[in-house]
């Protein structure tokens, strides 16, 4: 998968390549918006991530360009201008999404592969976790036939990004970053995730012991999974 | 009071005092006028009376023998007597009113009595007019002057009312324009209201002066919050990055990974503030938009799926006892599912394990009202005016993870779309939030 980086800030881009790297894209990086239009104009990507605000360009004329040149591509806009406005226009002017700086590397991460389960494929995305069958496509639990239907809406979002980034401590922040993400509100206390695991243990005791979803001591939950 | 209605009420009533005083002093006045007419009149007939006699001789008036001699108009409205005085050293030269008796007539007469010599001889020389006919003379003059007062009086308040209004015209559409009907801080552009009036014109712009005073610290507010919000973003935004690709590295030892987790703890804190204090002013300067319409009881359902784990945490029972088809107009979706999830998370954090949180309706005078009520531990009365002060965290007692923006962001959603909150809160009891919805925010 190749994505193109293109971020003023220097730190961020760099870091967004590191990740992506080591999450097996490929990536090319921009820091302005002459050289990405450029790129743009010469090379296809499956990802064009665009920083819309730039100091030499207009980041949604960028947007305009890349889907005329790269239409295959799907546009992710990152900003720091969370202005509603800015979103709207984003998203007619064909972004695939928008992620609000600042914002979690997995989030991202688990914004492309929704992006690319809609873009590239319809098949069915079923994870096997032990004796649970798992449909990310359409949200279901099943264990050897029977179907686990008191798992709430909230703790599969917990379980399909912990299935997203599996093999892969996730903090309690960073997990409450997904699930609570989008409420403002006054608490920036993560304990809450605690329960969120105990109850869907307990839940999915009831059919198999599910010990794939392991508790990492002092750092978070991780879903071991062979590849 | 408005300027015109005390204005117009100040004409009329000067104008009705103008017109009692004059009801008042008229008769007087035209009865003292006529009265020196009248003597003018006796006086000059007095001298006429002299001179005639003085170059013909009284015996044209005193036959000779007669000590008497009487002159009446057929009416006896005027008379003239003259007679002999005999009293010795009796000298009288008045004008006075008397009444005399005439020939079976009492007539009231204004009387110039004068006594003179001639030769050896004193006279007594009278000359009367009736009082009646004075009367008669006057009354219509006093009528005509009454009319001529009211119609007077009657033109200038009509004048004045006129001018009034069109003198204050512009003051009513500097304050109509201007001030009401003005949301703050949106103002619209300049419109000069014309006017002659130079104290007008001087309000019109000084207040548009302020406006624009106005506006340019909220411009610059705007200005200074886009950029704040850009600045602060991007290096939490590469500190985060960087923190969770240390975290996501394989050869980073456990006790390093824990620090590193504390440091993203610590910079999700600072997240939240900044991402909570740019929603506060985004509401503030209006930058949402309210076109959604919602059910408040799915509304309440959603918030409930968000937050039912922190409910069963402290093993709270949570009713919502909201008809379905209750639902809001002209509302912003995501601000108001913020608003309930903010009060709801604020009364499951302040409640007793095993507590209650109810949420019902009822209508008021017609407005919709939403209850939000706990069991929790309550807000003492000195703390009440403080809770929706930014950063103030009035139950710190409680030791909450929490950095006291909620019910600022409550109060700011509330504003944004006119609803109002009012708090009732027992301590030890529980609290009680009223939200009441205006009419247009509720589907009929």
């Amino acid at each position: 998968m190749n994505v193109l980086i293109i971020e003023d800030e220097e730190a961020l881009a760099h870091e967004l390549e590191i990740f992506l790297n080591t999450n097996n894209y490929v990536t090319d990086v921009c820091h302005n918006g002459a050289s990405a239009s450029e790129k743009i104009a010469t090379s296809l990507y499956d990802f064009i991530l665009i920083d819309l605000g730039l100091p030499d360009y207009e980041g949604l004329d960028l947007l305009k360009e890349a889907k005329k040149n790269n239409p295959d591509a799907a546009c992710i806009i990152l900003t720091a201008r969370a202005e509603i406005n800015d979103r709207i226009r984003g998203l007619d002017l064909g972004a695939d999404d928008y992620l609000p700086k600042p914002f979690s590397l997995l989030e991202l991460q688990s914004r492309m592969q929704a992006i690319m389960r809609r873009k590239f494929g319809l098949k069915q995305n079923i994870v096997e976790l032990g004796d649970f069958l798992i449909n990310l496509t359409d949200r279901t639990i099943t264990c050897q036939d029977a179907v686990v239907n008191t798992i709430t809406k909230k703790e599969f979002d917990l379980i399909a990004y912990l299935i997203l980034n599996k093999n892969r401590t996730l903090s309690r922040t960073q997990l409450s970053e997904h699930i609570w993400g989008s409420v403002i509100n006054d608490d920036y206390d993560s304990n809450y995730i605690d329960a969120h695991i105990k109850n869907i243990r307990k839940k999915l005791n009831v059919y198999s012991a599910p010990d794939w979803l392991e508790t990492v001591r002092g750092l978070g939950y991780k879903v071991k999974m062979n590849t | 009071m408005k300027l015109k209605t005390k204005l117009t009420l100040f004409n009329a009533i000067s104008k009705l005092v103008i017109v009692v005083l004059f009801v008042l002093l008229v008769p007087l006045l035209i009865k003292r006028i006529s009265r020196n007419y009248v003597d003018n009149n006796l006086i000059k007939q007095q001298k006429k009376f002299l001179q005639i006699v003085k170059d013909q001789g009284i015996k044209n008036y005193i036959p000779d023998g007669e000590t008497y001699g009487s002159y009446y108009l057929p009416l006896k409205e005027e008379y003239l007597t003259i007679e002999t005085d005999t009293v010795p050293g009796h000298n009288i030269d008045t004008i006075k009113n008397e009444r005399r008796l005439v020939e079976r007539d009492t007539i009231d007469y204004r009387i110039l009595s004068h006594t003179f010599e001639i030769g050896n001889h004193k006279y007594l020389l009278e000359i009367g007019k009736s009082v009646a006919t004075l009367d008669e003379t006057s009354a219509p003059l006093q009528n005509i002057a009454f009319v001529v007062l009211i119609g007077m009086i009657l033109l200038t308040i009509l004048a004045d009312s006129f001018y009034t209004n069109r003198v204050l015209n512009p003051l009513g559409l500097i304050i109509k324009t201007k001030l009401i009907g003005q949301k703050f801080p949106n103002f619209g552009p300049y419109k000069e209201v014309r006017t002659s009036t130079s104290d007008f014109q001087y309000l019109d712009i000084s207040i548009h002066k302020m406006i624009e005073t106005i506006e340019a610290a909220f411009q610059k507010e705007r200005e200074f919050i886009s950029n704040a919000s850009h600045e602060l973003m991007t290096p939490i935004s590469i500190l985060q990055s960087k923190i969770e690709n240390m975290f996501g590295q394989e050869d980073v030892a456990d006790e390093l990974k824990v620090r590193l987790l504390e440091m993203l703890k610590i910079l999700n804190r600072l997240k939240s503030i900044t991402k909570t204090l740019l929603l506060i002013s985004q509401i503030e300067n209006e930058q949402f938009l309210k076109e959604d319409q919602i059910s408040i009881n799915q509304l309440l359902q959603e918030v409930y799926d968000e937050i039912s784990v922190r409910l069963a945490e402290k093993n709270l029972t949570f009713d919502i006892l909201v008809p379905e088809n209750v639902t809001l107009v002209n509302v912003n979706r995501f601000l108001l599912f913020n608003l309930f999830f903010n009060l709801v998370n604020n009364a499951i954090k302040y409640n007793k394990e095993d507590g209650e949180i109810a949420i019902t309706t009822e209508l008021e005078s017609g407005n919709l009202v939403v209850n939000i009520t706990d069991t929790g531990v309550g807000i003492s009365p000195e703390d009440m005016p403080l809770i929706f002060n930014r950063f103030k965290k009035v139950r710190q007692s409680m030791q909450q993870d929490s950095f006291g923006l909620g019910l600022p962001i409550v109060k700011s959603i509330a504003a944004f779309h006119d609803i109002k909150i009012e708090v009732d809160s027992v301590k030890n009891v529980g609290s009680n939030f009223r939200l009441i919805f205006p009419l247009q925010l509720v589907k009929k």
